[in-house]
């Protein structure tokens, strides 16, 4: 009998163990399970164990947690970095859009009251040697640009075309020494002629030294030079000096145009009367 | 003695994985088995009456720790550890691929098991069609990772009969 059962005490053991645990499952099913030793015990051994690993893995998960969140950030942050970029690029392209509309509303709004046949152009490139103050203009004669005709802007003149080929036009700009603009004095009604130098800016020439010339003083243009429409601003006076010599004072002035901040021009064509005289 | 004591730590070990970290890596629903994958290995190389005991043992603890009746998981450990002794006398195993077919043959057995202890006692509707394909991917898992564990075990029984006989 001893041999037999140290013989099968593997078998015999686990046959036990089925047998046992149906038990427990028949009395854990029936309700009848009140005491039992092992689950306690075992739940004694293995709950400060699971409480460490529990914790360590309450670590690894947070870590875990942590790192797709900051990727996470880091993606949305890379995306909204983008999206900025693009939003600063099309507020910029509105900007600029609005800019232009405003400019070219006040160069239409002017255009009406300007001779029929004024050409819109845009600046293209300006002087390339600093002893001429010119530009050059997209429009040509293609566009019915003509040599001589005025350069305006809302503001006031520009300068005058010296040049045409069939698609550009070369302006000279009122600041350079080679220009002569025919103006009045608003104020006064004082004529002389608007031209710039190479070294004091623009000055207003030839104005009698017993005329009433002030600082502030705003000049037109006359008009009866044939090339500007009469009554465009020209300059306003920021500087007088009656010499103790000659015939003449010496008149420094401010463009009304900021020549080199312009975009858009209109050229207007002579008027027919005043090309002939 | 020493043996199969060391057995029993590694067994509530890998009570403590399967509750806990294990859970960081699920493989879809299931988390990985490494009790039976424990039970077989002592049904194939450690067959002893510890060795029985133990896996009556770990399957109660998983019935305490996770079970909603006592006896369930005890029960099919018990079995596990059973069939594989039976079967054990037939199978020579020198290849990880057989390793991984007796720990899925375990594991279908475990989940019958299951199955039919869960039919009589607890009689759950409709428990038949999600349990079969639980059953399926816990025994494909299982045998994918018997061949490791199984290596590992090795490695550590080796040490610990290397111990045992320089003592």
């Amino acid at each position: 009998m001893l041999a037999f059962l140290r013989k099968n005490q593997i078998l015999l053991s686990s046959c036990f163990c089925l047998l046992l645990s149906l038990y427990i499952l028949t009395a854990a099913a029936r309700g009848q399970l009140k005491n039992d030793p092992i689950g306690p015990m075992l739940l004694w051994i293995m709950r400060p164990l699971q409480i460490a690993a529990q914790s360590t893995m309450n670590w690894i998960q947070d870590i875990q947690d942590s790192y797709s969140m900051l990727t996470g950030y880091k993606s949305e942050n890379e995306k909204l970095r983008k999206r900025i970029q693009q939003l600063e690029i099309e507020r910029n392209q509105l900007l600029e859009a609005e800019a232009t509309n405003q400019r070219l509303q006040q160069l239409l709004e002017f255009r009406s009251r300007l001779p029929s046949g004024s050409v819109t152009a845009s600046v293209i490139a300006d002087s390339a040697s600093s002893w001429f103050k010119s530009c050059l203009l997209d429009k040509g004669s293609a566009d019915g640009v003509r040599k001589g005709m005025a350069v305006v802007t809302p503001l006031g003149v520009v300068g005058q075309v010296v040049a045409v080929t069939g698609r550009t036009a070369k302006v000279l700009l009122l600041t350079d020494a080679n220009s002569g603009v025919d103006v009045l004095v608003q104020r006064t009604r004082a004529r002389g002629i608007v031209s710039g130098s190479l070294d004091n800016g623009t000055t207003l020439k030839y104005v009698k030294r017993s005329e009433d010339i002030q600082e502030g003083d705003r000049l037109v243009t006359s008009g009866l030079d044939g090339i500007f429409p009469k009554g465009i601003m020209v300059g306003t006076v920021i500087k007088v000096r009656k010499q103790t010599l000659g015939l003449f004072q010496y008149i420094e002035i401010m463009p009304a145009v900021s020549l080199t901040r312009t975009e858009e021009v209109l050229i207007v064509r002579a008027d027919a009367n005043q090309q002939k005289n | 003695m020493k043996l199969s004591l060391s057995f029993f730590v590694v067994g509530v070990l890998l009570v403590l994985l399967q509750t806990t970290f294990l859970h960081l890596f699920p493989v879809g629903p299931v988390v990985p088995d490494l009790i039976l994958v424990l039970c077989v290995y002592w049904g194939l190389y450690h067959p002893t009456v510890g060795a029985a005991l133990g896996s009556f043992l770990l399957g109660y603890s998983v019935d305490v720790v996770s079970s909603p009746i006592l006896g369930l998981n005890a029960f099919a450990m018990s079995l596990v550890f059973l069939a594989v002794y039976l079967s054990s006398r037939s199978i020579w195993l020198h290849h990880p691929v057989v390793s991984s077919i007796v720990v899925l043959m375990a594991s279908l057995v475990k989940g019958a098991a299951l199955i039919l202890v869960w039919t009589v006692f607890l009689s759950v509707d409709g428990f038949w069609t999600g349990a079969i394909r639980y059953i399926l991917m816990e025994a494909l898992v299982a045998a994918v990772l018997a061949p490791l564990v199984f290596a590992l075990l090795r490695r550590g029984q080796a040490y610990l009969e290397e111990i045992r006989v320089t003592a």
